[in-house]
Formats: C-alpha cells, structure tokens, sequence
C-alpha cells in the first residue's frame, strides 16, 4: 500500500512592525533614559500620529490622533516627521537579514514583510524549529514587531496588525482566529465598510457566510477580490525579494551633527554591520564608499581603501578615523550611507607562528593606513620603466606593482634626481664621462647629452650633463 | 586572557613561541669594513640612528649595503624612504641590488605628517628599515620613534645637514659625515655603551670606483673642512 501523495498547505507568515523609523532612529542613542520620553513619528500629509513609543502610548496618545491632540496630552511630547525612506531602508535591511533564514520574502506593505512558510518546511522540518531561526534574526534587529501565520498572505496580515501573535498551521484555528475579526482591520476602503455596515455586517464572518457569487452581485469587485484571496479561494501572486549582492545601508540621525567626533558613533554602528554582512558571506572587501549627507550643501564622499582586503570594523574604523581627520564640514549631516560594492571572497594568509614579530600589520594594512592619512598620491612605489631618459626611468605607482619588469640598468646613476634639470652655477671637477644619451625621437621630449661624474669646491658627487648648445646642467646628486 | 594563562604567564612558568630567544645578537654588517671595525661589528639591529651630513657627499650610498642585507635577510618586508629632499631614482637602488617592489616612498606634505608616518612605518613590524631626511628632532620625539623602532624591530636612519643646532640625541647611534677623497669621512658622535672616537676614513671604493677623486688627478686639494663652517 502506498500512502497518498503528501499534499503541501500553503502556510505564509507575515510579519508586522508597528514603528520602524522610531525604533530605528531610537536605537542609535545609548542613552537608557531616552524611552523615558514620549517620542511619536508624525505623519504630515495625513495630520496623524502613525508611529508612537510606550511613554507616548501611557500618557495617553494613540495611533491617528492629531499634533494638537498629542502635544495636549504629552507637553515634552517629542515629534518627528515621517519618513518613507528610513522605514523602506530598515525594511530592506530586515530582508537582508532574514534571508539568510528563508527564501521567499516579499515586501507586502510598507511595514511589514511576507514570508511563504510551506516550502521552507523541508529545511527546517517543523514551524517551530523555522520560527525560533526567524524570531532569532528578529530579536537581533532590536524592533518592536508582531506576527502571524495564515492560509493565504491577506489572511496573516490581517492577524499580524491584529497583533495576533500566534505560529501555528492548524487551518481551523487560523481561520477560527480571522473570522472574528472587524472590517476596521481589513484592508477594505473605508467607503466599502460603510456600505457593509450599513447592511449589518460587521466582521469577516458575517461576510465569510455569504457566498461570493453573492457578494459579487451586490457590491464593487474589489471586496470579492479580498475576500476571494483572504480565504485563499483566489490566487494571490506576489513578487519575491532579491538580497543585493553588495553592501548599502543607510543610517539616519536622530539629531544633526556638526562634530566629527560625534559622527564616529553610527559610523562605527554601520562598519559592524558590514563586518557581519562580509563575515556571512566569507567575503572581503577593498573599498568602502561613505556619503555624508550635509543639510545645506552636497553630500561628502570619501573613498576608503585597503590594499589587503578586511572585513573586520575595527581595521576598518581606525582607516575612517584617519579620513576623517581631514575633512571639514561645511553644514551639519543628517544622515550615512555606507557602500561596499565590490567584494571577493577571502583566501586565508599564511603566516609564520614562530617569527618574533611584535608589530600586527602587513605591508599591505600599513600602505592602507598611511594612504588613508596622507592620501594617495603621497605613498608610492616606485617602479622602473623601460626607456633611456634618466627622468623617464623612474615611474611612481598607488599600489605595489606584482611583476618586475625587465629593464637593463646602467652602472653608475644618481640615487636622488633633480626635476627638471637646473642650470649649473657652480665651478665643478669631472672625473669620468662622457656618457651620450640621445633619444627619444618619437615625442616631444627629444634629448642629446652628454653626462658626466663631477664633484663640486665642498666636495658633493654630482650628474652633470651639457647639451649640443654647450649649455650645462646639474641634473642629479650622488647621495 | 584566561586567569590560569595570566597567572602562570606571570610565574615565568608558561613558554610562548613569540618568546623564542634570538641568540643573533651579532650586529649587521654594515658593508665597509672601516666602519665595521670602528662600530665593533656593525649597525645596531634595531634601533635610531642620527646621520649628520650634507647632502650628496654618499651618506645614502654609506647605508645602502645595509638596507639591502637587511632586505636580503628577510627581517620584514620592507623598506621605506620619507621626505627625501629631491626625487628617489629608482634606477640607482635597483643597479644597487635592491628589490623595487619591496621599497615604498612617502612624501608627506607637513613636518608633522613626517613623524607619524615614520613612527607608523616602524612599529608595524613590517619594515625592516626606514630612512628619513628630516632637519628638526626634539628629544622627546625621537624617544617615541626610538621606541617604536625597538616594537617594530626596525631601523630608522634620520638623515639631517650637520649645521643644525646640536643637542644631544637619545639615539643608538650618531654618525657624523663629511667628504673625502677615497670615499666619506666618518665620526662616531654617540654610541650606546661606547666611547666616541676619531674620525676615520671609510672607502667607497669597493662599490663605486668612479665616484672617488683620482689619486694621480691633477686637481688641487680642497679645504676638507668647508662644508662644516658653511
């Protein structure tokens, strides 16, 4: 006897945040007294409070009341105006995150995430199991949330708002769980909800114990269409998220900053990040780029490089801080952006255990840090380049060069070059020479002339040469 | 660290690998041999020393063998030139011996931004010599680059023009250069746990024999001394 082909229950979670750009700008602070004062996020295109803390909720204020309402209830009542895009980044953060837990995430609504359960049941082998990977990853995120599973996406949101808080695949009770619900919560225009009222119903069952043939002759398409996808009876297709490949976060500030020294904290806060992102992933990377919003002018970018690769903040930090000392700020910032676009994968390094080195760095990590200081153009390294010119010899590169060329030297060359050429004022000795170089026919710079080894009346060694014209230059210095 | 580890790291009775007693105490040679008989073996391994010279009588080329015997020894990896007074010619160093990609140049563009590169340079332990043209040095500075060439076992060489005011230097060792004939005229000016002496000759001959004044030139003989009044 076989057994009957096991047939998958779709089963989503949704998953609700009820203040994200208030948890997010709140988290920043390591004050502990500052969920003492009431903080609401307020949004001005609806003239409603939408997002409030626990001080603000016990001293009375709630969701959708109005400025007066709220500042008459809360004097020292702090206000921030809403923002669509702290809360998008946070969102898109959370995703990050959660990924690498669950594959299928959609960005459902503005403040909430879908997650589609039933396949991911393979992995993990029970909800519960799945559940407490997700509420781990949640609690790291240091946001207030609520959560839900249901039969069909509307169907968890609807819980989740309702702050329903329950994991569970039990169909009866799910559905048990929605039918008692009010209109007010659906996502149903508010027009329509009237209009159900008005023929007395009130919550999904009286709706649910119509038939939807019926509901369809009397009302608009778009309640059929709800309650169709609510009951999961009409599909629902939704776009699933795909995590970035590189690093971009955004952090917001609380307040304007105006110090340098201030702004290390939430650089810091978004290097750890990274060094988590790059550690998941096994990765390195070589070039972090920072964006600093200034209020009045435009956003100051610095380039932050690391011969070596690292992923760890703290290599990471002591570079930023050396970058940082540079730099003026023309008006205060009001937010980071941290990018790392380009990654690879790191390959350990060997190293001898028993040398007896005391210093930490590699001669990679110091170039870094003494380019981040001095800048680039101050740390080079030199390298020879094949061409008869003594001034042409030596080229001067950012970063160490991995193959040598071959270039054929001559004996007897100065260790330090004067640029360009200076006209020789002084009476000097010849002692060996002449040496002619003529060359460099193919472009403008052109030379005949003949060197010689000379020593001045005190006795420095120099590199004389004279010209066609009988002109004579000091052109380098035998130190 | 673990308590245990602590306490038996402060008994003496705990062996690490970093601990490794190096019994090379012999000191490099520094390529010449008159300077190898007056320093009684040569260069410090680690450590400052004070060059006091004018600028091109050879007092780079005097510490080129070194450099490159502590390249080819592989202490650390490499070597860094700071605030030299004119353009390196890369050319010389590499006609010399020394390996290109293993010496790094840094021009800072303050005397302040000089120091911090050179005591970075040192007491990351991944160079194993550091030359730097820079005139003025108080005590305490050159304490703090004393001590982070020791942490980074490295080598610093501070080369400077002899008619800077002189104080005395906590240095390992001071060198005072002026021209001569066959090669560069040396005075051991300090030196840690020895007396100053005469100054002595040491002949450049060997590595390069046209820069020497020709024995049977013509030339009259100058007054050896100029470059120390002027």
């Amino acid at each position: 006897m076989t057994n009957p082909p096991y047939v998958m229950q779709k089963l989503w979670l949704y998953l609700y945040f009820p203040s994200l750009q208030l948890d997010t700008l709140l988290q920043q602070s390591s004050d502990k007294n500052i969920h003492k004062q009431a903080y609401i996020i307020f949004d001005e295109a609806k003239n409603q409070a939408c997002q409030l803390n626990k001080a603000a909720y016990q001293a009375g204020i709630r969701l959708g009341m109005g400025l007066g309402t709220a500042s008459m209830l809360k004097a020292d009542l702090q206000v921030i105006p809403y923002q669509e895009k702290i809360t998008t980044n946070k969102l898109n953060n959370i995703a990050q995150d959660l990924y690498l837990a669950t594959s299928d995430i959609c960005f459902f609504s503005d403040n909430g995430l879908l997650l589609r359960v039933h396949n991911m049941l393979n992995l993990y082998g029970n909800l519960a199991t799945y559940w407490q990977h997700i509420k781990h990853i949640l609690e790291t995120q240091n946001v207030h949330f609520h959560y839900a599973t249901g039969h069909s996406p509307l169907a968890a949101k609807l819980l989740a708002i309702k702050a329903w808080d329950h994991i569970t695949d039990n169909q009866k009770y799910i559905k048990k769980a929605v039918s008692q619900c009010k209109l007010q919560h659906t996502e149903l225009p508010l027009k329509a909800i009237q209009k159900l009222n008005r023929v007395g119903i009130h919550n999904i069952k009286d709706l649910l114990n119509l038939s939807l043939a019926d509901i369809a002759k009397r009302f608009e398409i778009d309640i059929v269409t709800y309650i169709g996808r609510l009951t999961a009876e009409l599909s629902h297709p939704v776009n699933f998220f795909h995590p970035k490949p590189y690093f971009d976060q955004i952090i917001e500030l609380l307040f304007d900053v105006e110090n340098i020294q201030i702004l290390q904290k939430p650089l810091i806060q978004l290097l750890s990040r990274l060094e988590q992102f790059l550690k998941e992933r096994d990765l390195l990377t070589q070039t972090l780029n920072i964006y600093l919003s200034q209020r009045e002018h435009k956003p100051i970018e610095l380039e932050i490089h690391s011969q070596q690769g690292e992923h760890l903040a703290k290599r990471w930090e002591t570079l930023v801080c050396l970058k940082l000392e540079n730099i003026t700020l023309n008006s205060p910032i009001f937010g980071i952006q941290l990018v790392a676009s380009k990654t690879f994968i790191r390959c350990p390094d060997e190293q001898d255990l028993f040398t007896s080195k005391q210093g930490t760095l590699s001669s990679l990590q110091l170039t870094s840090m003494l380019q981040a200081k001095l800048g680039k153009d101050a740390v080079l390294s030199p390298i020879l380049n094949d061409d008869y010119r003594p001034e042409q010899t030596t080229l001067l590169n950012q970063t160490s060069p991995k193959t040598a060329i071959n270039v054929s030297l001559f004996a007897l060359r100065p260790s330090f070059l004067l640029t360009p050429p200076q006209r020789l004022q002084e009476k000097v000795y010849l002692t060996s020479g002449p040496e002619r170089i003529e060359t460099g026919w193919w472009d403008s710079e052109f030379i005949i002339r003949d060197y010689f080894v000379a020593y001045n009346t005190v006795g420095q060694w120099y590199w004389v040469f004279k010209t066609p014209h009988n002109k004579w230059y000091l052109h380098g210095v035998f130190s | 660290m673990h308590p245990t580890i602590n306490y038996l790291k402060n008994k003496n009775l705990l062996w690490q690998a970093n601990h490794t007693d190096h019994n090379k105490k012999n000191e490099l040679h520094t390529g010449y041999q008159e300077l190898d008989n007056a320093l009684q073996g040569g260069f410090p391994e680690h450590g400052v020393i004070d060059v006091r010279s004018p600028l091109g009588i050879g007092e780079l080329r005097l510490l080129l063998p070194s450099i490159l015997l502590r390249q080819r020894q592989d202490i650390a990896e490499l070597t860094t030139l700071i605030a030299p007074p004119m353009d390196v010619n890369a050319e010389m160093l590499a006609e010399f011996g020394l390996s290109l990609e293993r010496v790094i140049l840094i021009k800072p563009s303050s005397a302040q931004d000089t120091l911090w590169s050179t005591e970075q340079s040192l007491k990351s332990g991944c160079c194993h010599s550091v030359v730097i043209w820079h005139s003025c040095l108080s005590v305490a500075q050159t304490r703090r680059l004393q001590l982070a060439a020791e942490k980074g076992n490295c080598l610093l060489f501070i080369i400077r023009q002899p008619n800077q005011e002189h104080i005395s230097l906590p240095v390992s060792l001071g060198l005072h250069l002026s021209p001569d004939k066959a090669g560069i005229n040396a005075q051991i000016t300090k030196r840690k746990g020895a007396f100053s002496k005469k100054s002595f000759t040491i002949n450049m001959h060997h590595y390069w024999p046209e820069i020497c004044q020709l024995q049977h030139s013509n030339v009259i003989t100058f007054p050896l001394r100029a470059s120390q009044t002027g």
